[in-house]
């Protein structure tokens, strides 16, 4: 316990907290309603770091868990589920999508798995629009219920939400699983003649973030009040994820979180140069990629060594 | 060395992450005095359509401060790129409303965006006129919860209107020259196609025309090869278009191939200045509805607006930039008649709406029809006009004919005059 | 009727979607990128090629070059702004290098599409075809561009066969794509070996573009779904394997035209994707591929 508070990117973590802790007391329901989604854009590069930075499996796909996370939440809700009960379904149907994911992806390897992940989102992408009559396809779908009005609220459930989920991950990839996981990451030959399933830890840290961006997911369409491809299916959505994940620095879990507010920030700061600013959030991006390989945990402190 | 660097990277980023937040806050303290009254213009920059949106909002917003704008209080346009997403456009409208103090939104000719920001509108009871959206849903959620909704106008033709201009086109005009006894459907699969092509399979066999088969493809589609293949099998008369996402590449193929049916209905890219340059002249006998065009003179506000555009841009308005331009002076117009800008006030004043625009009469459907807010179609009202491209030139042709000038199919197309 | 139709149809596209496989695969096999900026690489020589034309009117063929121009331009700027520096950090682990070359090609395709969207907006370029016409081929009306393009692709592609195959330049990287540790241990200079097909992998991609153009047009907003698509051609066929991928890459277009022809245009893409996920999962090296 006491190594885990006294790590960097925990500390980090616990100032970034602190800070958002006091916004609702200055910023205006516009600052809080970006932060919103940038929280849940945290959890969702969070589940992706697990996946990545641990079992180090590119996954090009992340809005597929998160899609399906989302769309089955809003499916049920548009035929009246109450919410809480939409947002469990949205967390198992991400894991039963994880696991029908990962059974065979599991199996390959470096470009083969990440294609395998990328086909998966553009299969459910053509799923919804060709369904279009039942999920509302290309114009999305509109929600029967919404997490509240209130920006403040709103902002205090995202929160909590990106801080107990953030609490939860890291705990894990720093828990024995956890070091198993980086292992077999690394070596994945080794770490099997050492005796463990290295498949079957993959697949459960599959399982761990497809329930995180599931639920993720779920809960950000309830925020916006419309679910669609645009949102929470697109490849370009993904791409984000994975962009915020590297950004903030890989195999950190916090820097994650702190990447994707980092680039959720940077664009509404952005707005301003109305069409550039996906290309200057993409240079930047570039940029700290190429010079700054440990992102903005690099920046800002040493990373812990790798054994 | 090393721990004063860390601590200089620390310090610069805690700067950094200030710098954003201060950034973002800025602007919050607003000078005392007349203030300005301020519209949030949200549409997709890197479109065509989208572009024109913003562009005519200036236009009229220089014309209206030009003419001493509202009581003395200039009228000041705030734009904001949405990326063609959903998300950004929520996060656009939330900054607009709460950040930049705009007391209504115009915007988006995307259908799933305009219904995205639907909701916003409601809960922030500011005003949202979408000018180029087109499907009748988001009029019709008007109709079903009123008093959330009532704060979105639109702007634009319904899908239903707009085929049903289509069909009185054929039979008021074409169906005068040629024999159309038969067609074929044809329509990218999104939001504002869906009733479209209701009404078409309605409205085009009242008026003598069979359909034939209804297409309809997803909007990336690249190679239309099979799908004319299929077409020219059951050898329609004409194929009635319902395209919006996508316009170049069919119409190029169309030509490329040498389809011998012509290609009528709507296709939004072709209502462009550009298109015969994007085309590289495959336009050539297109003939697409639009809601208002350069030598179309709907009205006397027309030709001038279309002038004003072209002196200022270098090319014609795509058909946004004719609603856009007519939202922004009703929406001022409204707050004039309202003597305020409080959200409800200025809903009651954009229903009293009575305006000669550059499209024709603009006035919005009541509480009556189904399509609350929607934007009255019919003769005395927005009928939309038929254009063909001819010759690098859009030439309106119906119901007021550019001077002479007569409809001309490309040779390869095999249209016969009525029989009888 | 019908299935000289498929037959006719199905050819262009698939040679088309063959020379950008091709270029794609090469350049995993010698020099280890999946260059994800493949799409936007295709995009610039398309519009390249429509600002040309647009400015010297009625001149396709100086178009077409000038889009392969581009094409090599934009491949050039990729190796030497992105992936060389990735390759050579000292910062970045060996077991990560893949990865982070994947992120930043990502996103240098991204700027490049961006940027091409921002001063040509998105709406899709076509340049006109480089023999104008339609001809009769048993019944079925074909325009004369189509059948162009298959002949051009096929002529590239017999040239790199015979760049490969019989010129020293091209076995050198031949041998690179099976052991580059042994051939810079016989003394080659790997920095030369991968210029070399950096520069025709610009070629293939350049062309692929300009030839896109003419047929179907191309716009800023497609190159993610290009690059998707050659990747998913190349995995098919068999990461690495220029056959392989050849070979599904007429797989692909030939069942995305009878989906198109035969069920509906609407389902074009899922039977290739359901293919793909087959494969992957049933033969993860592809149809032909090698390992």
């Amino acid at each position: 316990m006491r190594a885990l508070l006294s790590s960097r990117p925990v500390w980090m973590a616990l100032v970034v907290l602190a800070v958002l802790l006091t916004l609702p007391l200055w910023a205006s329901a516009y600052i809080l309603g970006v932060l919103t989604i940038a929280c849940y854009f945290g959890v969702f590069a969070m589940s992706w770091d697990l996946l990545f930075g641990f079992a180090n499996e590119v996954n090009f796909g992340p809005t597929f868990l998160i899609g399906t996370g989302a769309y089955t939440a809003g499916l049920l809700n548009a035929h009246g589920v109450p919410m809480w009960a939409c947002l469990i379904a949205g967390a198992a149907g991400a894991l039963v999508g994880g696991v029908v994911l990962a059974v065979p992806a599991l199996r390959l390897t470096g470009p083969y798995f990440g294609l395998t992940t990328l086909v998966a989102v553009l299969l459910l992408q053509q799923f919804i629009i060709i369904f279009a009559g039942t999920t509302g396809g290309e114009i999305g779908l509109t929600m029967n219920d919404i997490l509240s009005m209130d920006a403040t609220t709103n902002y205090w459930y995202a929160l909590a939400f990106m801080a107990v989920s953030g609490a939860i991950l890291l705990t894990l990839s720093r828990s024995p699983v956890g070091l198993i996981l980086q292992a077999s990451g690394q070596d994945r030959i080794g770490a099997s003649a050492l005796g463990f399933n290295v498949v079957k830890h993959k697949l459960a840290a599959f399982c761990v973030s497809a329930v995180f961006s599931g639920l993720a997911g779920a809960m950000l369409v309830f925020y916006l009040g419309t679910a669609s491809v645009g949102t929470v299916v697109d490849v370009a959505v993904g791409v984000q994820v994975i962009i915020a994940a590297v950004l903030g620095g890989r195999r950190t879990i916090v820097g994650a979180a702190i990447g994707a507010i980092f680039l959720i920030l940077a664009g509404e700061l952005l707005r301003p140069l109305g069409q550039l600013s996906t290309f200057v959030v993409s240079a930047v991006a570039l940029i700290v990629i190429l010079f700054f390989v440990d992102g903005l945990m690099g920046l800002l402190g040493r990373r812990r060594e790798e054994s | 060395m090393r721990h004063a660097t860390t601590l200089a990277f620390r310090a610069a980023t805690a700067l950094l992450a200030a710098a954003v937040l201060g950034g973002l806050t800025a602007g919050e303290v607003r000078a005392q005095g007349k203030e300005p009254i301020r519209i949030g213009i949200i549409s997709e920059e890197s479109a065509i359509a989208g572009a024109g949106i913003s562009r005519a909002a200036q236009v009229a917003m220089d014309e209206i401060n030009a003419a001493g704008g509202v009581d003395g209080r200039k009228v000041e346009i705030v734009q904001y790129d949405d990326h063609n997403s959903a998300a950004d456009a929520v996060r656009a409208f939330q900054r607009a409303v709460s950040q930049d103090k705009v007391v209504g939104v115009i915007g988006t000719y995307i259908t799933e965006i305009a219904l995205a920001l639907q909701p916003w509108s409601a809960r922030t009871h500011v005003p949202f006129i979408t000018t180029g959206a087109a499907s009748n849903e988001i009029s019709r959620h008007v109709h079903d919860d009123y008093d959330k909704n009532k704060y979105t106008f639109h702007e634009y033709m319904a899908s239903p209107f707009i085929a049903d201009s289509v069909c009185d086109s054929v039979k008021l005009w074409l169906q005068t020259k040629y024999s159309i006894k038969s067609a074929v459907v044809l329509s990218e699969d999104a939001a504002w196609t869906t009733p479209l092509d209701a009404e078409y399979l309605v409205c085009l066999p009242k008026i003598g025309v069979t359909v034939l088969d209804h297409i309809r493809f997803s909007p990336d589609t690249s190679d239309f090869t099979p799908l004319y293949n299929k077409i020219e099998g059951e050898k329609p008369d004409v194929i009635v278009t319902g395209l919006s996402h996508i316009g170049v590449q069919p119409t190029v193929q169309w030509a490329q191939q040498q389809v011998p049916i012509p290609m009528i209905g709507i296709s939004s890219q072709a209502t462009s200045g550009t298109f015969w340059k994007d085309t590289n002249g495959a336009a050539a006998g297109i003939v697409t509805f639009s809601v208002a065009s350069d030598g179309a003179n709907l009205t006397p506000a027309t030709q001038p607006f279309v002038n004003a555009y072209i002196k200022r841009f270098g090319e014609p308005p795509p058909y946004p930039g004719y609603t856009t331009y007519d939202a922004v002076n009703v929406f001022v117009q409204a707050v004039k008649r309202a003597g305020s800008t409080d959200g409800d006030k200025l809903v009651a004043a954009l229903e009293q709406t009575d305006y000669t625009g550059t499209v024709g009469r603009v006035e919005f459907y009541g509480r009556d029809s189904l399509f609350t807010h929607a934007m009255k179609y019919g003769a005395g009202f927005a009928t939309g006009i038929a254009l063909q491209w001819q010759d690098g030139k859009q030439v309106p042709l119906w119901p007021k004919a550019s001077p002479n000038s007569t409809i001309k199919f490309p040779a390869f197309t095999h249209l016969q005059p009525p029989k009888g | 009727m019908l299935a000289v139709q498929i037959l006719v149809d199905g050819f262009a596209i698939s040679a088309l979607y063959g020379l950008g496989a091709v270029g794609f695969t090469l350049m995993f096999g010698v020099s280890g990128v999946l260059n994800l900026t493949h799409g936007a690489t295709m995009v610039v020589a398309a519009v390249t090629a429509w600002v040309v034309a647009g400015q010297h009117a009625g001149s396709p063929w100086l178009a077409a070059v000038a889009g392969t121009g581009a094409g090599v331009a934009t491949a050039f700027a990729t190796y030497f702004l992105v992936v060389r520096p990735i390759q050579r950090s000292r910062s970045v682990p060996a077991a990560e290098k893949e990865i982070f070359v994947l992120t930043g090609t990502l996103l240098w395709g991204i700027m490049i599409q961006e940027a091409v969207a921002y001063f040509y907006t998105d709406n899709p370029k076509t340049v006109q075809p480089l023999i104008a016409g339609v001809m009769q081929i048993g019944g079925v009306r074909t325009p004369i561009n189509e059948l162009l393009i298959a002949v051009i692709c096929w002529t590239v592609i017999g040239l790199l066969w015979l760049l490969v195959n019989r010129t020293k330049a091209g076995k050198v990287l031949l041998a690179a794509s099976i052991n580059p540790r042994a051939l810079t241990i016989l003394g080659f200079e790997l920095s030369r070996v991968y210029l070399l097909v950096w520069t025709i992998y610009g070629v293939l991609a350049g062309i692929a573009g300009v030839l896109l153009a003419t047929f179907l047009g191309a716009s800023s907003a497609q190159a993610s779904q290009l690059t998707a698509s050659a990747f998913s051609i190349v995995v098919l066929g068999g990461l690495g394997s220029v056959t392989g991928s050849l070979f599904a890459a007429y797989v692909v277009g030939y069942l995305e035209t009878l989906t198109a022809y035969l069920i509906s245009p609407a389902y074009r893409t899922v039977p290739a994707l359901v293919l793909v996920v087959l494969v992957v999962y049933f033969r993860p090296h592809g149809l032909l591929g090698r390992r």
